[in-house]
């Protein structure tokens, strides 16, 4: 309610520092809404589409009886959870190693993590190959190079995610109280910082989660029999019965993707409004009143 | 962990050893960094460096141009050609939609608005591969929903020359996850926009084009530059929906490399991959370091 009267009252002012005309705005919002929910819209149709274009839930049902599936998904599901497992491990020591002690490093070691998008999946692939192919069958032939790897590739966002989460905490603080009180590192790690991480945590180990459950492409090429292989070789011959499962998945990826940014928005607010408060009080400090309605300088912060 | 840190407070015993203290301080502080380090050698730099390596290697281990040279000719070279058209046209596409889209939900005053886009934006980028192909396949695939209503008003696409399952159709499906991609760069460059410089123009007696054309468009380039290389290197390195949408029909270079890893080598060309895969690297690289000049550029606007 009051959010609502604010918005309305803010109405009246520019929001941005320039104007477009209203037509514009419209016509690149409309078009922009029709060419991404079309398709969704359609493959939602799709999936639940019986013959002369009845409602029918054939095409799930079908699918819930395809093993091969069912068994792609538990090798997807133990892939992202060993994943994400490797990742907070690495990631978390990482971060905090990196703000508290090196904190000049910081940028370096984000360049680092950015890494990954150098090499295209697909020559990655061919170097997994040939760099480890002739390493034991226990690590080649399973699925735990594929979670190993997808640490790597989904590094990008993973990383950002815990970097932020650390970033935003008082660490200095919070280790040199601790440790003055007598806390032993583990202790710190574990009564201290991981509860202050938690949204950090949840946000990095989602995004692996989510880029392990839809990656296709090394696990296609390594032959392994993942859920999204199995997705593709059901496609290429009932394309209904996957356009039903792959919405599906989608439906849930999204979910993922989604609570993801609600949290990092969570965090990015709480941090927008106290930079704002501080903001705030300095500017009363300079100009009293002559604003009555200044527009409060909190925007979405930065997705995840 | 702790045994490093519980290090620091220990008093050293020779006085004449400050140097070889801090010395010795700075190897833990790097040491904390080892298990990050060393996973990414292991799993990053060495299998991308094997690709290197092995992209100068004949069967025998030996010294050759001959896989650069045969990954540069024929069917590879127009491969390149195609992707490269490929990534510049999608790129530039959704680079100025994004924009559009950006500048549209920016002057907007509806919190929700930009709630929405920001989330959206956020989700969508990260949506590729085999359920996108899906999607569009299923809207406006042969068969698709939305071309099985045209064609129920009197107006098949298929029957005036277009295909999902095409060029066109590959540029059509790659912005849905570039233009997203593109809004997440411009978003922060848009919001700067400020008002005290269009109406400092506007007072001296710019129109609205103007405004744009003298103030707007200098101050967003370098965004709308570098997130145009963001948007190239997807699209060149994009792999999954080009190969489910067109299964190989349009020769692009992943998936030439997907065909080779997938054993469809000839006699004598085992490494050609591998010189294709040096390949795409140096294009990703070149476009990285113009991202890095034109940032540079932007920053030295910026201060």
């Amino acid at each position: 309610m009051t959010g609502q009267r604010a918005g309305r009252r803010r109405r009246r002012r520019a929001p941005a520092g320039f104007r477009v005309g209203a037509p514009f705005r419209w016509a690149v919002l409309l078009a922009t809404a029709v060419y991404f929910l079309v398709p969704l819209a359609a493959s939602a149709r799709y999936a639940v589409q019986g013959n002369g274009g009845t409602f029918s839930l054939g095409a799930l049902t079908l699918m819930a009886h395809d093993g091969a599936l069912w068994s792609g998904l538990l090798v997807s599901l133990a892939i992202a959870a060993g994943a994400s497992a490797i990742s907070l491990a690495l990631l978390i020591p990482t971060a905090i190693w990196v703000n508290l002690r090196m904190p000049s490093f910081g940028r370096v070691i984000e360049g680092l993590t950015l890494m990954p998008l150098v090499v295209p999946t697909v020559v990655l692939v061919l170097g997994i190959i040939n760099a480890f192919k002739d390493l034991p069958g226990f690590f080649f032939g399973t699925p735990l190079l594929l979670a190993v790897e997808y640490v790597v590739l989904a590094l990008p966002y993973s990383y950002r995610a815990v970097d932020s989460g650390v970033r935003a905490l008082d660490l200095r603080t919070l280790v040199d109280a601790g440790r003055s009180l007598g806390a032993t590192w583990p202790q710190l790690l574990r009564l201290v910082l991981l509860p202050n991480l938690r949204e950090a945590i949840l946000a990095a180990s989602f995004l692996t989660v989510a880029y392990s459950l839809g990656e296709f492409v090394v696990a296609n090429l390594l032959t392994f029999n993942t859920f999204p292989t199995r997705l593709y070789e059901v496609g290429t011959e009932y394309a209904d019965e996957a356009v039903a499962v792959s919405v599906l998945a989608l439906t849930l990826t999204w979910a993922v993707l989604l609570s993801v940014s609600v949290l990092g928005g969570r965090g990015a607010s709480r941090e927008a409004r106290r930079s704002q408060r501080a903001a705030m009080t300095a500017r009363e400090a300079r100009r009293l009143g002559s604003e009555p309605f200044g527009r409060p300088a909190a925007e979405p912060g930065e997705p995840a | 962990m702790s045994a490093k840190a519980g290090g620091r407070a220990v008093p050293s015993p020779g006085a004449a050893a400050p140097g070889r203290r801090r010395r010795a301080r700075a190897l833990r502080t790097w040491l904390g960094l080892l298990p990050f380090l060393a996973y990414l050698a292991c799993f990053f730099v060495v299998p991308s460096a094997a690709v290197v390596t092995a992209a100068f290697e004949n069967g025998r281990g030996g010294f050759t141009w001959s896989n650069l040279t045969a990954s540069l000719s024929g069917i590879y070279l127009t491969s390149y050609g195609t992707s490269l058209e490929l990534a510049a046209i999608s790129s530039i596409v959704a680079a100025v939609a994004g924009t559009l889209v950006t500048i549209a939900v920016v002057s907007s005053d509806r919190p929700l608005l930009h709630r929405l886009v920001t989330t959206g934006a956020g989700v969508m980028a990260n949506t590729g591969g085999l359920p996108l192909a899906f999607a569009f396949i299923a809207a406006i695939g042969n068969f698709g929903i939305v071309t099985q209503m045209l064609s129920g008003i009197g107006f098949n696409p298929y029957d005036h020359g277009f295909t999902l399952y095409s060029f066109t159709g590959l540029v059509i499906v790659y912005l849905y996850f570039l233009i997203p991609v593109m809004v997440l760069v411009m978003l922060p460059a848009v919001q700067a926009l400020r008002r005290e410089w269009f109406e400092a123009a506007s007072i001296l007696g710019a129109g609205r084009r103007q405004c744009w054309r003298l103030v707007g468009v200098p101050i967003l380039a370098p965004a709308f530059l570098a997130g145009l290389m963001v948007l190239f290197t997807d699209a060149f390195a994009a792999y999954v929906t080009a190969d489910v949408m067109t299964q190989g029909t349009i020769p692009l270079v992943p998936i030439q490399i997907g065909s080779l890893i997938q054993g469809n080598v000839l006699a004598g060309q085992q490494n050609l991959g591998d010189a294709l895969g040096l390949g795409m690297i140096s294009v990703v690289v070149a476009a990285g370091v113009a991202y890095a000049l034109v940032q540079r550029r932007a920053a030295r606007w910026q201060r």
